[in-house]
């Protein structure tokens, strides 16, 4: 199927759980609530249309006013690819753990724990990763904190 | 054979210039013996040094040719010196000794792999008339006196305290030990012949046309000589069994931990290990020092052992290594059947009289 | 004296060793000789690529992208590119094109004949090394009369490429991939007969195809396990619609077949840098369009993937419209590879782990990051 097939197919299906955005600007990008990401996971992994058996990529993001989650998958079978995020709040994030559904997102999960603090629920192995071992200064990808010795310069223009 | 050529030819009338001298002095026959016997080891540990150097500059340049680069090129033509200031350079190495190390253990290992290397020398056929002692049992006491490497290989193992190189002994050992099988049966092959141990004989028996040589003497010739270069490789720990000194795997196995001139004893150890094991086989299989007269005999010996070494190098550079098990089914399972089949083939060949 | 403990022991095989590539940890928990469990430890390279980019331009981002992945270099900068022109929608100029896709080939070529280098001097054989690397040479002499670097090339850019090629690249490019065309057989032929080589890789390590879709594994590993799947003709990007070349597949999934494989892709890159040497139009290699210095891509969010010689490498790139990038999220190929490791390398022994290690062709920046 196309791609605007498949984001209408999508919206259909799915009792309506993934809702199409429009920010996406190349695969069909669709937000997901946290209390529904392990139903729609699974959902996506079985259908018999899409098959969605590849875990491409999981990356958490720091917008200046809230977490995202963004799941890439895609389809061997089927060559389709699909993008799906969800948001959550600053205090607290916390996400289920989708590795029983894809185990490529074990380590994906586990470094996103560790840059960002989003907690990850169900996870096997939570422990540093890219990170010394006894690293506690914070987490580092968040927008609001800066390495000891940054300095930021003026912006220009 | 007539006349012999004058310069630099025989230098059996060394060894015999220096009895006459001694014996001339009026010591007892005791003190003669002795210092000529010392006199000569030193003489032939210095040969042996030397040749060692030659051949780990030998090494590097002919693995540089093969992979298309130069090798040495600095230090004198072609780098031919380049050995002697790597020797100058481990001397001064510091001596790094791991505190947990077992003392005793540790520092015994080099000296008495360093030394067996040594040993075989005493009945080795360097030219006609050039052995120090013509044992009766030579060969026998080659094949005892180089098994005594393996005890230095479990001992550096032990004593490094370290798994690496604990892995790397006892992986080594008994590669050793399994490949001492065939090559003591491919040598018994080519005894029965012979008829005799001393090493003296079997080159005499190999007098005359070269086709008295005994690889030409098909069928049982040529496979002993190449199981034999097989075991021998294994036995030298050249690649394509260098599991024991595998960097990739181990970080160089047993002598991980040594550092400065200890670890320079290991290594010329094995060059010295790789020039026994060819000097063996030409012994056998290509004539030891018999060869036409215009050249002397020694340097008949000199060139067809290099050769071998050529040849045990030439493995090196083109073969990738052997997995420990393979490595093991392949002595065990191959080499030893083929090796006492060859044996029994020239037993009979022997009793019915049907070679020439 | 140490104690020798007979049951199961931990072997590091630690940052600093000459077989894993890079500065990679592996904690073996052996038996024996036999591997039961292996726990990679990873963060040794870790230099904080993705939030340095979030303070740079999208033109400086460039140059540190190069050192995601530096062996591949030219598909760092690419997929980066990719990820900001489907963003900002900009038309890349054809010329400019069909020079991406002789780099990123020729770039291809390179990695894998470092690859057979490296491996065989793992398993043991010294000499392949020198003749891969010897190849390797001469395409790195193309790229450094492209762009003046040998590794990290800083050349693709956005919108197009930032130097045209010297007039005497594509005599230059015909001889050295016709050299590569042939001299492949004999390296092939130095090492595919050869029993201790077949006993070393043959049936070893075998990955299976579920296994490997299930940890996102992509690339070389996953095609010889079987599974047909390259980002080239799933998800086309550039101008590989328009050109003809076949992807390889091997059954078997093991060391043999992860080897074969890599230098099957590599007589197909060649292929298809000729087609493209052919069809080379003349024309801008850059958009008018886009500035370095004013780059700002309306607000979006992209995801490119790219097929590199280690699998899938993706870009997340998010732009809230302003000249940096608010999140450059890289994803690389052996990643997974690394991932996965675990799960099918262990009762094996170390030999075993060296070889499946090198065939996996794991690039620790990759890792890192």
């Amino acid at each position: 199927m196309t791609k605007e097939e498949l984001a209408a197919y999508v919206t259909e299906n799915f009792d309506g759980k993934l809702k199409p955005l429009d920010s996406g600007r190349y695969d069909p990008l669709f937000q997901v609530e946290a209390d529904d990401l392990l139903d729609v996971a699974r959902a996506l992994k079985e259908d018999e249309n899409l098959k969605f058996d590849y875990l491409c990529n999981i990356c958490g993001v720091d917008t200046k006013e809230r977490f995202e989650v963004v799941y890439n998958v895609a389809s061997v079978s089927k060559n389709l690819r699909l993008d799906f995020k969800l948001t959550l709040p600053y205090d607290n994030a916390e996400v289920e753990s989708v590795q029983e559904i894809w185990p490529a997102a074990n380590w994906y999960e586990r470094e996103m724990w560790e840059l960002y603090g989003i907690n990850v629920l169900n996870h096997d192995n939570l422990k540093r990763f890219l990170l010394p071992d006894d690293w506690d200064q914070g987490h580092p990808l968040r927008k609001d904190w800066d390495a000891p010795d940054f300095v930021r310069l003026p912006e220009g223009d | 054979m007539t006349g012999k050529p004058v310069l630099l030819a025989e230098l059996h009338g060394l060894f015999q210039w220096l009895h006459e001298k001694l014996q001339a002095t009026g010591l007892s026959q005791t003190w003669v013996d002795i210092i000529t016997y010392a006199t000569l080891g030193v003489i032939i540990f210095g040969v042996l040094s030397l040749i060692a150097l030659y051949l780990i500059w030998w090494e590097r340049k002919i693995s540089a040719h093969v992979q298309q680069r130069f090798g040495p090129m600095r230090h004198g033509w072609h780098g031919w010196y380049q050995t002697v200031m790597d020797a100058l350079k481990l001397l001064q190495k510091e001596d790094i000794r791991i505190v947990t190390r077992d003392k005793v253990v540790f520092f015994w290992a080099p000296v008495i792999c360093f030394v067996a290397a040594f040993l075989a020398y005493v009945v080795m056929p360097f030219g006609d008339r050039l052995i120090v002692a013509d044992l009766n049992i030579g060969i026998l006491y080659i094949m005892a006196v180089t098994t005594f490497t393996i005890i230095s290989l479990l001992m550096a193992g032990w004593g490094s305290n370290n798994k690496y190189a604990l892995l790397g002994g006892m992986r080594s050992a008994a590669q050793v030990v399994s490949y001492e099988v065939p090559m003591v049966a491919s040598i018994l092959t080519i005894i029965i012949f012979v008829g005799s141990l001393s090493m003296m004989d079997i080159v005499k028996a190999q007098s005359g046309l070269i086709f008295n040589w005994y690889i030409f003497r098909i069928p049982f010739g040529p496979i002993a000589f190449l199981t034999y270069i097989v075991a021998a490789t294994a036995e030298c720990n050249r690649t394509p069994f260098d599991i024991p000194e595998a960097e990739q795997e181990l970080v160089s196995g047993y002598n991980v931990e040594y550092s400065g001139m200890k670890f320079a004893m290991f290594f010329l150890a094995e060059f010295v290990n790789m020039f026994t094991v060819s000097a063996i086989a030409v012994t056998l299989f290509f004539g030891g020092w018999n060869g036409w007269d215009f050249i002397p005999s020694w340097i008949w010996f000199l060139m067809k052992t290099l050769g071998i070494v050529l040849l045990m190098m030439l493995f090196r550079w083109t073969y990738p290594r052997l997995r420990v098990d393979q490595l093991m089914e392949f002595a065990w399972k191959f080499l030893v059947p083929v090796t006492f089949a060859n044996l029994i083939v020239a037993g009979i060949f022997k009793y019915f009289g049907w070679y020439w | 004296m140490a104690e020798l403990r007979t049951q199961e022991f931990i072997v590091n095989m630690g940052p600093h060793h000459p077989a894993t590539h890079g500065v990679c940890r592996l904690m073996l928990t052996m038996n024996g000789e036999k591997i039961v469990k292996i726990e990679p430890v990873i963060g040794y390279l870790h230099r904080a690529i993705e939030k340095i980019c979030e303070n740079r331009t999208y033109a400086q981002c460039i140059p540190i992208l190069d050192r995601f992945e530096y062996v591949t270099s030219m598909s760092c900068n690419y997929v980066f590119s990719l990820a900001a022109e489907r963003l900002a929608e900009i038309e890349v100029p054809q010329r400019a094109e069909y020079l991406r896709v002789i780099m990123l080939e020729l770039n291809r070529i390179a990695s894998h004949l470092l690859f057979y280098g490296v491996t065989a001097m793992d398993i043991g054989a010294y000499t392949p090394f020198l003749y891969g690397l010897r190849e390797r040479e001469s395409i790195i002499d193309l790229f450094e009369m492209t762009c003046g670097q040998r590794l990290t090339y800083n050349y693709i850019r956005v919108g197009g490429v930032s130097n045209d090629i010297p007039k005497e690249f594509v005599p230059k490019c015909r001889e050295a991939i016709k050299i590569i065309g042939e001299k492949l057989s004999d390296y092939t032929g130095l090492l595919n007969e050869n029993p201790i080589w077949i006993e070393r890789t043959k049936g070893i390590a075998v990955l299976p195809a579920d296994l490997a879709i299930a940890y996102g594994v992509s690339g070389p590993v996953l095609r010889a396990s079987g599974v047909q799947y390259d980002i080239r003709r799933n998800d086309p990007y550039c101008i590989y619609d328009r050109l003809d070349f076949e992807i390889p597949v091997r059954h078997n999934g093991d060391c043999f077949d992860r080897y074969m494989l890599r230098i099957d892709e590599i007589r197909q890159s060649i292929r298809i840098i000729s087609q493209a040497l052919d069809g080379l139009p003349e024309g801008e290699i850059r958009n008018k369009k886009v500035k370095d210095a004013t780059f700002k891509p309306p607000a979006g969010e992209a995801y490119a993937r790219i097929e590199n010689s280690r699998g899938e490498m993706g870009i997340y790139l998010i732009s809230d419209g302003s000249k940096k990038p608010l999140r450059v999220k890289t994803r690389g190929g052996s990643y997974n590879q690394l991932q996965v490791l675990p799960h099918y390398g262990t009762n094996m022994l170390i030999a075993d782990l060296v070889a499946n290690f090198a065939t996996l062709d794991v690039i620790m920046p990759e890792v890192d990051r």
